[in-house]
């Protein structure tokens, strides 16, 4: 059974958030407005937190480029009383807009901040991209052309792209991979198997010391860190 | 016992149900404009997802408890003289956990969802906390319904079995609403097991004290003989409640603070919202009211101990205001070090006028239900003979005439 997970090279990263940006592009995120940011109100499925330590001048600044973690013991799968979000068997944590009843109780138990609420009815002009490529038209019904205010959305690996690859028989991970590790200049973004050994993700994983957000909650994320 | 309705056709009645009509109007104003809008509207964002909605709801489940203590002291401590309060209390118990209700309908993002919650086992997580409570909330309100329908009838044996029933359930009902907020691992403040069982005393303590008031109200307003004994008697049951939730409190607080990981527990007492915990949760609501409550001549005053009630169930809604808003709003530490920008930013919550107008409407919309039902049912007991009620007792017999000599005749 493949597992999909992905590796970010923290020592390759350059903070330029490229992968947010292709995220908002890529699944029609609405952009929102700096006044909505700052009052955490703007719907991001990637973020890209800068943390500091210590004090100017003897200070260093970590860039850490954050999708969802896409758990596999998920604490918003566990709440959620509607089943809208689950973990797909292949590991990816998908949230279902049809059944989402907008209670906002994953968005109180996801330990890293993911989940985003959608406050209002968005205007075309948010999220209408004409400089985007025309074959996003032949998708389907991901990512939605309009989206409903009133449920939680997320990072969904980009499985629109993953799936459609399986289907088409590519090898995920090396010629499909989600936006944001497409987007990534520095290429620090790996996305695979984890579970097969011989997938880039793995072979990163052993050949360097890699660690997991938050790994005291038990959540078992599947997103690696390379550390600097 | 004998019970009636009230006569509901003075000036001041129908003044009071007018202005809680216009009230709960307003209040539907809000929720259109919440629902056609979104909830932008509202004073939420994602770093404190629940506002003033869940606030009440979790509220109002509290309020509803009062009708639970009374029934366990009358059916199992045998105290009858609490008998002639009982129906009201039922009454009030279930207008508040239908409230409740509303509130967490009203505060989905898509309401027209809500019936999700409750398909149970077929379209429901049941590891959901939500979908648990959705259990208990609903049997709750059943329960009660029963044991109000088993009162109103004189079904003594039923009666009796129902209100066990209603008060066990009840403490399910309450300790599931503090596992909402106690079970969340990555809310730190709000991670405790004791969180159930402090929602369990702060529901007695704040229905009992809400208990109070509206016995007071109720009896002054309609002319109705209060005996001092009976709302005495009430009074220390709340003292020893009130004690019970601060005993739980600092335990909660004290451990938190002993393990070497403090930082959420020094937010909750020194954070930049502390001041509504130090001064209405402990000052006002808790402080205030023992120290009335354990004066010798205060706490035989009616005036005292309606002014200890009246605080603590302001100060218990700051509890709660105080566990949902500013609680969230502790940023998470997703890596080690200080998060620049609104990622590692405490959350905002700004009182937002639809919220309030939402809010407002609701009680006042659970308000109107409350007296309608006191003219409607036989909730509260006849004026003993003696009582200066004179212009009241002859109206009572003609509108309700009928019902009363139903009642009579048993």
């Amino acid at each position: 059974m493949v597992r999909w997970g992905m590796v970010i090279d923290l020592d390759k990263c350059t903070g330029c958030q490229s992968c947010s940006v292709a995220c908002k592009a890529e699944n029609n995120v609405p952009h929102g407005s700096p006044e909505e940011h700052q009052r955490r109100m703007t719907p991001f499925w990637h973020k890209v937190i800068a943390v500091s330590r210590g004090q100017y001048p003897a200070v260093s600044i970590d860039l850490i480029p954050m999708p969802c973690m896409h758990c596999d013991d998920a604490p918003c799968v566990t709440v959620c009383p509607a089943r809208a979000t689950y973990r797909r068997e292949d590991g990816i944590v998908v949230q279902d807009f049809r059944r989402c009843i907008g209670c906002k109780y994953c968005i109180i138990a996801c330990p890293y901040g993911v989940r985003s609420f959608n406050y209002k009815e968005q205007e075309e002009k948010e999220y209408h991209r004409p400089d985007l490529p025309p074959e996003r038209a032949d998708r389907g019904v991901w990512p939605f052309p309009r989206r409903v205010h009133g449920v939680v959305e997320k990072c969904t690996f980009c499985f629109h792209r993953i799936d459609a690859a399986v289907r088409q028989g590519k090898k995920v991970g090396e010629e499909v991979v989600p936006a944001c590790a497409e987007a990534c200049p520095a290429r620090a973004i790996f996305f695979g198997d984890l579970d097969d050994p011989e997938s880039g993700v793995s072979r990163s994983l052993a050949s360097r010391q890699s660690f997991r957000l938050r790994e005291e909650m038990g959540t078992s994320p599947k997103v690696f860190y390379l550390p600097r | 016992m004998n019970f009636v309705t009230l006569d509901g056709r003075s000036g001041a009645y129908r003044l009071t149900v007018a202005i809680l009509a216009l009230l709960t109007l307003g209040g539907f104003a809000g929720f259109i404009i919440s629902y056609l809008a979104g909830h932008q509207v509202f004073g939420a964002s994602n770093a404190v997802p629940w506002g003033m909605p869940i606030v009440m709801a979790i509220y109002l489940i509290g309020l509803s408890a009062g009708l639970h203590i009374l029934a366990f002291l009358i059916y199992v401590m045998h105290q009858d003289r609490y008998r002639e309060v009982i129906r009201a209390a039922v009454f009030m118990a279930i207008v508040l956990i239908f409230g409740a209700m509303l509130f967490i309908a009203l505060d989905l993002g898509r309401p027209e969802k809500f019936w999700r919650l409750f398909m149970l086992f077929y379209l429901n997580n049941m590891s959901s906390m939500f979908a648990i409570n959705a259990i208990f909330y609903t049997a709750y309100f059943i329960s009660a319904t029963i044991y109000l329908v088993s009162l109103l009838n004189n079904m003594k044996r039923f009666s009796l079995v129902m209100g066990m029933v209603a008060f066990g359930w009840a403490m399910l009902t309450h300790g599931g609403t503090g596992a909402i907020f106690g079970f969340i691992a990555a809310r730190e403040p709000w991670y405790s097991p004791l969180s159930p069982f402090e929602f369990i005393f702060a529901a007695l303590t704040s229905s009992l004290a809400l208990l109070i008031v509206a016995l007071v109200i109720i009896y002054k307003s309609t002319g109705r003989l209060l005996r001092q004994e009976l709302i005495v008697s009430l009074g220390g049951l709340v003292k020893a409640l009130l004690l019970g939730m601060l005993l739980l409190m600092v335990i909660g607080e004290l451990t938190h603070l002993y393990a070497p990981s403090r930082d959420a527990v020094v937010y909750t007492l020194t954070g930049p919202s502390s001041w509504l915990f130090w001064i209405f949760l402990v000052g006002l609501g808790a402080v205030v009211p023992l120290v009335i409550l354990f004066h010798p001549r205060a706490k035989k005053s009616l005036s005292g101990l309606v002014i200890a009630s009246v605080l603590i169930v302001i100060g218990i809604f700051v509890k709660r205001f105080y566990l949902v808003i500013p609680g969230a709003a502790y940023p998470l530490q997703y890596y080690p070090g200080k998060i620049e920008g609104v990622w590692g930013a405490l959350g905002t919550y700004r009182f937002a006028p639809v919220e309030i107008a939402l809010a407002v409407g609701m009680v006042a919309f659970l308000a109107c239900l409350f007296i309608l039902g006191l003219k409607y049912l036989e909730l509260l007991p006849a004026k003993q003979p003696g009582e200066d009620a004179v212009t009241e007792t002859p109206a009572i017999k003609q509108t309700t005439g009928e019902l009363n000599s139903g009642a009579e005749g048993r």
